[in-house]
């Protein structure tokens, strides 16, 4: 009823959770059965371990949370020796986010992880990243440049190939499409939004890097109408993200064109969320006579 | 481990002007925290910010789970209306814990930082640890226990209405005519100024201590990343992980004054 396809991969469920949110499946022991998610995108993996940004990295605000964190992560290397067979075990589809600052950066990255090996899915290719100067934004706003990339991953690996855009761009369409051109067999939409938050009190900002990522709930619509628009112009499957809480998140994103969805920052505060989701959409089928969710897709009244 | 816990409040009492103590009904968590610990709390069903609340262990009493706090926004008001039977759900315990080595103990609490001080105090009684329990606020009023430098607890506050005037550094100097501090060992927690106060005065001194750090944080359990404290000089390379930035909910809450770089986060 849930079961989701792309590429030659079948999920599940189509509720993953998403890159940064879930970090790298071991910290939820306990918290959450993931083994009935759709599967668990991986926190960015760079070529070298980054510190990331200083304190302070987060804030909340009235209906989401400011983030700076700026790609802290251990390195491909130890994430190979550390992570990976970890991971493996975890009973659940692995997909593992990458992020660099060069083509050079992405590639090496790549071919540690494809030469490591490992039964995960696929790769999540960040390209969005807005909180450090070298994230992959200059691949992120340019479609010739995302094409260039895609081109090469898509060379190096037989996993699934999955593109993640920022809504921070003119026309997100084209770096889709550039997507697609280049090889990809999905992209994510969307990464954070670029926000600030200030206290008064102290006339300070709030964040070390003063610009962050914004994401929860008042990012959902800006979330869904990127997907409405890439899901006109483009023929490879959108794994929609963006502020999801509830099941009627879910559907909302289906409709939009969606095929599958990715939770992240409810998952802090829910670390169960995408299970208990999982339940109600099952429901929602029985409820509704759908042998499929996917029936929905794109399925919105004129 | 942590675990998921859906609780039931089953005391709460202002223990002191605007400060509450709250015990939840938390057998799993009560079963294995360990002062220095803290848990996540969603103050309510209906909570829709983004962020529970995370929150210092003050006490273990019996299957219950003791929580100290001050009503001073949006969550901490729906704890306050708690009442006996509310449904709480936690997520704990987390972090690590404070080491009492050999040294004596002494334990400095201000602010809302009284409650892991206030659970190791309760914890080292049981043991029959002797120590030292130094508490600082601002006024007489914030206090909640007596002022009794023969039983070795001094309470400050800083301006001179209760005990000691002044911060918890005058507190502590009550103590040097009594025993040389290089063999005691301070357990920390309060306001970002005055765990800082006593962090310099510990490195100055070369005195053990531990403080207990505070920040935002979102997950309270390593996913989000992003309650992150800074370690001294760990080199100027940024090419490691949490080798200069340390995960207050993962590496802590609990760190050695000598190895934090500042208390102001």
């Amino acid at each position: 009823m849930l079961t989701v396809k792309l590429g030659n991969t079948e999920f599940d469920t189509p509720i993953l959770v998403a890159s940064g949110t879930y970090g790298y499946g071991n910290e939820v022991e306990g918290l959450a059965d993931v083994s009935q998610l759709g599967g668990i995108i991986t926190k960015s993996v760079t070529r070298l371990p980054r510190e990331g940004n200083p304190p302070p990295r987060i804030t909340e605000t009235p209906a989401g949370m400011l983030n700076s964190i700026g790609l802290a992560n251990l390195g491909v290397e130890a994430y190979c020796k550390e992570k990976i067979p970890f991971l493996n075990a975890l009973g659940t589809k692995i997909i593992i986010n990458v992020a660099g600052s060069t083509m050079s950066d992405y590639i090496e990255t790549f071919e540690i992880l494809e030469e490591h090996g490992g039964n995960h899915v696929g790769y999540e290719i960040n390209i969005s990243c807005p909180n450090v100067k070298e994230g992959g934004m200059e691949f992120g706003v340019s479609p010739k440049m995302t094409e260039k990339l895609t081109k090469e991953l898509r060379k190096r690996t037989d996993r699934l190939l999955i593109m993640k855009l920022s809504p921070n761009v003119t026309r997100i369409q084209d770096i889709g499409l550039a997507s697609e051109v280049g090889g990809a067999d999905a992209v994510s939409a969307i990464n954070t939004v670029v926000g600030m938050g200030i206290d008064v009190k102290k006339r300070a900002v709030q964040l070390h890097t003063v610009y962050g990522g914004l994401s929860g709930p008042a990012i959902k619509p800006i979330a869904l109408a990127c997907v409405h628009k890439l899901s006109k112009v483009m023929s490879i499957p959108i794994i929609g993200l963006g502020g999801i809480r509830t099941a009627e998140d879910v559907l909302e994103f289906i409709l939009a064109g969606a095929d599958l969805v990715q939770l992240g920052t409810i998952n802090y505060k829910h670390p169960d969320r995408g299970i208990t989701i999982c339940e109600e959409l099952v429901m929602f089928c029985k409820k509704n006579g759908f042998s499929s969710i996917l029936e929905l897709k794109g399925q919105l009244n004129k | 481990m942590a675990f998921q816990e859906s609780t039931r409040v089953k005391s709460t009492e202002e223990i002191a002007h605007n400060t509450f103590q709250v015990f939840l009904e938390a057998p799993l968590i009560a079963s294995v925290v360990k002062p220095g610990q803290f848990v996540n709390i969603l103050p309510d069903k209906e909570w829709d910010m983004p962020m529970r609340r995370p929150m210092s262990v003050s006490g273990v009493s019996g299957s219950d789970v003791g929580v100290i706090f001050k009503a001073v926004g949006p969550g901490t008001h729906l704890m306050r209306d708690w009442k006996i039977g509310s449904e709480v759900d936690l997520l704990g315990p987390l972090g690590n814990s404070w080491n009492v080595t050999g040294e004596t103990p002494i334990l400095i609490g201000g602010g809302v930082g009284i409650a892991p001080t206030w659970f190791l105090h309760n914890e080292l009684d049981r043991r029959d640890i002797d120590h030292y329990l130094i508490m600082g606020a601002r006024t007489a009023n914030e206090h909640f226990i007596g002022h009794s430098p023969d039983k070795k607890r001094i309470m400050c506050s800083d301006d001179g209405t209760f005990g000691i005037s002044g911060n918890v550094i005058a507190g502590l100097d009550t103590i040097r005519g009594e025993m040389d501090l290089t063999l005691a060992k301070l357990f920390v927690c309060g306001p970002a100024p005055m765990m800082e106060t006593v962090r310099e005065v510990a490195v100055r001194e070369n005195i053990e201590c531990e403080i207990a750090l505070e920040t935002v944080m979102a997950c309270g359990f390593g996913i989000c990343q992003g309650c992150t404290m800074e370690y001294v000089a760990n080199g100027d390379t940024n090419d490691t992980y949490r080798k200069k930035f340390g995960l207050v909910c993962m590496d802590g809450p609990v760190f050695k004054a000598h190895e934090i770089k500042t208390c102001y986060l």
